[in-house]
């Protein structure tokens, strides 16, 4: 069976585990799946474990807002997802799911090359690049590479045991980043549909940088592949996202504020915003009794993964400080949900969140699952131009932004 | 160019045949039929056995270092090769009805689909080898087969022994 890079990313969702399964008397996978459901043809989509040719990536189909440019980037980097830049963005570093490697892209000015930096891991999705080195987290592993962006052949320091990883698999695969504090922010998801995790999932913890000073500061976090960091408030904003089998509408994904650590975002007894499980409940009232609620709903089913705030100076101001959220697109829904980058813009406090879409048509089809690229993370270059990657087709897409003529010389007027 | 091309492809599909049957559909126990098995499933199969990340000690020396375009083209013919069940013997009656009845709860339908036919990255399992089917859901349930999809293993948890057998007999014994 599969573990393709991306469909098996996508995954994700629909197993079921180990917890309160024996003391049900029956399988795992039943859990969260409703008998009337039973016929569902739903299921994750494939990804693809081989590369895509340049000239197989239909760029020209993608649309953004009048004045940006959508270009192919880079190309060959089978199940690439999260990127982290090296401090002149000369590098960007890329994390995948099941194929296992993490590559390294150099950008040459007028082409990229791209080569594989380490390999055979399990599910190296988590990569963060701070002073000079690189941190890879898998899902049983963390490796660090000093000096990696000068010397290609630096060998990787297993900093494993310092972060006490739990062992269960299923959605720990990792988002990583460093914050504005300097620490390690990293996600330990719920390893089920829905299930009443053991202590150590369903949250999001910080260390230090060699893995001392663990720190649960989310907790009641489903599965959060995304995040970012408010650029005047300094505070954490994160996707995450929502439970399978509960229909084609609910519970929608999440976007989420961290106003204090240690607040709880309500998995798996509350939802979205304020939807109580259908299979894990407390008495209504209870459901989301002290449970921090969304900035803002995500879509359903949307995959809701990677948050970038815009503070380049390519861009029109109107985005400045706002987001830009990739959705990786749906598959426990019978018609599509995703498939695109939007645009949020929110106040500091979280307050009056609008979503418009950015980048578009990487699914053909309102009604039907047609599409070819899934986008998955968005990064910014040193010089404003947005980086966005495609899990589906092993490629980073450019946005760069010029001013429509007219309105260029109307400015300078 | 072309014609080194096609000549490794024939050495490989040849190469395959030796041990996953003279069709694709395997006449040796352990040994996997390929045969109609959807092209993702295979492509995906042959890039996690050539990264090393789901071990097979007797295919890797033979993936090792194959480009995917190699990959694609042998996963798209073996694809496309009819599948024919290749089980002997006799149906149990009861061990059919208990294999069907175990696949209802367990939802295999939904992924498998309802013929078992597999699709995209998901296998075929109707028709395919039963001690192989046996094996390979026990190595899944007991975390023992590496590489695999998380969803698998969590699907078979807690599947007992005989349930695991009743399955692959049903399996086994369903038109491909």
């Amino acid at each position: 069976m599969t573990k393709s890079a991306i469909g098996f990313a996508v995954a994700a969702a629909f197993a079921v585990f180990p917890f309160a399964v024996q003391s049900q008397g029956q399988p795992a996978w039943k859990q969260g799946m409703p008998e009337k459901m039973k016929d569902s043809k739903l299921a994750p989509h494939a990804g693809k474990m081989t590369e895509t040719p340049a000239s197989e990536i239909p760029v020209s189909k993608l649309k953004a807002p009048r004045g940006f440019k959508v270009e192919l980037w880079a190309s060959g980097l089978p199940g690439g997802r999260a990127m982290a830049l090296s401090e002149d963005g000369k590098k960007v570093y890329v994390g995948t799911r099941g194929i296992g490697r993490v590559y390294e892209v150099t950008d040459a000015g007028d082409k990229r090359t791209v080569r594989t930096v380490v390999d055979k891991l399990t599910q190296p999705a988590g990569v963060a690049y701070k002073d000079g080195a690189l941190y890879v987290f898998a899902i049983d592993k963390v490796l660090k590479y000093d000096g990696i962006a000068g010397n290609p052949s630096a060998q990787p320091q297993d900093l494993t045991e310092k972060f006490d990883l739990p062992k269960e698999q299923h959605h720990n695969w990792k988002y990583v980043a460093f914050g504005p504090d300097g620490k390690l922010y990293v996600p330990f998801g719920a390893p089920c549909n829905v299930c009443e995790p053991s202590k150590e999932y369903a949250q999001i913890r910080r260390y230090n940088a060699d893995g001392s000073g663990k720190e649960v500061i989310a907790t009641g976090v489903r599965n959060s592949v995304g995040f970012d960091w408010h650029p005047g408030t300094k505070q954490m904003w994160f996707t995450d996202h929502g439970r399978d089998w509960m229909g084609d509408n609910a519970p929608q994904d999440e976007l989420n504020r961290l106003a204090k650590p240690g607040a709880n975002f309500g998995f798996p007894y509350c939802h979205a915003n304020g939807i109580a499980d259908q299979d894990f409940k407390k008495p209504k009232e209870q459901a989301c009794k002290g449970v921090t609620l969304p900035v803002r709903l995500m879509g359903p089913h949307a995959a809701a993964m990677g948050v970038k705030f815009y503070t380049g100076k390519m861009f029109p101001k109107e985005y400045q400080n706002t987001m830009f959220i990739a959705r990786k697109g749906s598959w426990n829904r019978s018609k599509p949900s995703g498939f695109d980058v939007v645009n949020v813009r929110a106040g500091a406090d979280g307050k009056e969140a609008k979503m418009t879409p950015f980048l578009t048509g990487f699914n053909e089809s309102k009604d039907s699952y047609k599409f070819w690229g899934r986008p998955a993370y968005v990064a910014q270059m040193p010089d404003g131009a947005l980086l966005v990657s495609d899990e589906q087709v092993g490629a980073i897409y450019r946005i760069s932004y010029q001013a429509p003529t007219g309105q260029a010389k109307a400015k300078k007027k | 160019m072309l014609a080194a091309l096609f000549s490794s492809i024939v050495f490989s599909q040849e190469t395959c045949l030796a041990c996953h049957g003279p069709d694709g559909n395997s006449v040796t126990a352990g040994i996997p039929s390929i045969a109609g098995q959807p092209k993702l499933f295979l492509e995906t199969q042959l890039v996690l056995i050539r990264e090393e990340l789901r071990p097979a000690p007797q295919m890797l020396p033979l993936v090792k270092g194959m480009k995917d375009a190699e990959i694609t083209r042998l996963a798209e013919h073996f694809s496309r090769l009819p599948a024919k069940s290749v089980a002997t013997g006799p149906a149990d009656p009861g061990l059919m009805k208990q294999g069907a009845a175990r696949a209802r709860a367990l939802r295999c339908g939904v992924c498998h689909t309802a013929d078992f036919g597999g699709q995209n990255q998901i296998p075929r399992l109707a028709g395919q080898r039963e001690e192989y089917l046996v094996s390979e859901m026990l190595a899944y349930r007991d975390g023992q087969r590496k590489g695999g999809d998380t969803i698998m293993a969590a699907a078979l948890y807690g599947v007992s022994d005989a349930d695991i057998r009743a399955l692959a007999h049903m399996l086994s014994r369903s038109p491909p």
